[in-house]
């Protein structure tokens, strides 16, 4: 009889101990925070052309190496020269890498967390900065124009 | 013979003066902003997406954008991930939407004078690559040469085959979702 009760008293604690794991583990499914992309290993590293080129040479075989279905997308470091600093509406630093030469270059969004990193940057600069891509470059016939590789959650990982 | 070749030179002159003026009144946006907001008794949705490209042709009245999908950013990674999987957007295959529209009344507006001129833009919306007809208002501001455009779109998504069929999303999402549209040129 005591030995029942002992097991009746495991057999609880365990499925207990279980549905406390399961609940937990919804919970932080449902809650997960957003993706840290700085401390995501980094994916591949390019020269600003490099990527811009393989996007213009070929947008889907491009788009398949470096999108993710659920939009965790491959994360890059990008060298370049600096060419534009701006600000988007949300107050973000903008830095466009693109070298003269190029038909399109890549569009840095940083975040209220790494902007200041930007306040030394200076046009033409040439510099490391480290991100995830949202999207490619293409010629858009109805923009009637280039556009840029676009990176966001962008650092600066090193300027020289 | 010589007619013909003055002729021709004209036309060319012509055609690239023209291409000249018509590439000098389109603009291209400095900052944009695009809101996607979904309303349920369940929940309220955002995502806000800072990287798309627009143009504005002030002489023809055609407003372009180009959005790119994965930089929609929500507070909560799963519906992060909800939203880009193939389910839904599947925005791995279709990474840009698309706004190609016209206003419709573009004699209404005057670039060159301050003021907030509310016109009538129709045209197509692509997104997850199906194209639908869209009319909606749009607000033009003018102010001491900038231009910024503003607009709302109420976007159904089963006409863009968006459905959430099952499950916590079709309880959570809003069957007609309202896109904000903010652009400085």
């Amino acid at each position: 009889m005591a030995t029942k009760k002992k097991i009746l008293k495991i057999a609880l604690i365990v499925i207990g101990g279980g549905i406390l794991i399961a609940v937990g583990i919804v919970f932080y499914m449902l809650n997960k925070p957003a993706r840290d992309v700085q401390n995501t290993k980094t994916d591949y590293s390019y020269e600003a052309s490099q990527i811009v080129n393989e996007y213009l040479t070929d947008a889907q075989t491009a788009n398949d190496k470096y999108l993710d279905e659920a939009g965790n997308s491959k994360v890059l470091e990008i060298s370049g020269i600096v060419a534009k600093i701006s600000e988007d509406f949300n107050n973000q630093k903008v830095l466009l890498l693109k070298s003269v030469n190029d038909k399109a270059g890549v569009s840095c969004t940083f975040t209220s967390e790494t902007n200041s990193k930007t306040s030394t940057v200076k046009v033409g600069d040439q510099i490391t900065i480290k991100g995830v891509i949202r999207s490619g470059a293409s010629y858009d016939e109805d923009l009637g124009m280039y556009e840029n590789v676009i990176i966001e959650k962008s650092d600066i990982v090193s300027n020289k | 013979m010589k007619k013909t070749t003055i002729l021709s030179i004209v036309a060319v002159a012509f055609i690239s003066l023209t291409s000249f003026t018509a590439s000098a009144q389109k603009l291209v946006s400095s900052k944009t902003h695009f809101k996607f907001f979904s309303s349920t008794p369940a929940e309220d949705i955002e995502a806000n997406n800072y990287k798309t490209v627009g143009t504005l042709d002030t002489s023809a009245g055609a407003i372009v954008f180009s959005v790119p999908m994965q930089s929609f950013e929500f507070e909560k990674a799963l519906m992060q991930e909800h939203f880009n999987s193939k389910k839904f957007l599947n925005t791995k295959a279709n990474p840009k939407a698309k706004l190609i529209g016209k206003i419709v009344d573009l004699s209404q507006v005057d670039f060159g004078k301050n003021g907030s001129y509310t016109v009538d833009v129709s045209g197509d919306l692509t997104i997850n690559g199906v194209t639908n007809a869209v009319n909606e208002k749009a607000t033009i501001v003018v102010q001491d040469g900038k231009i910024a455009l503003n607009s709302k779109l109420n976007v159904t998504l089963a006409d863009y085959e968006v459905a959430f069929k099952k499950g916590k999303p079709s309880k959570n999402i809003a069957k007609t979702v309202e896109v904000t549209v903010e652009a400085n040129y």
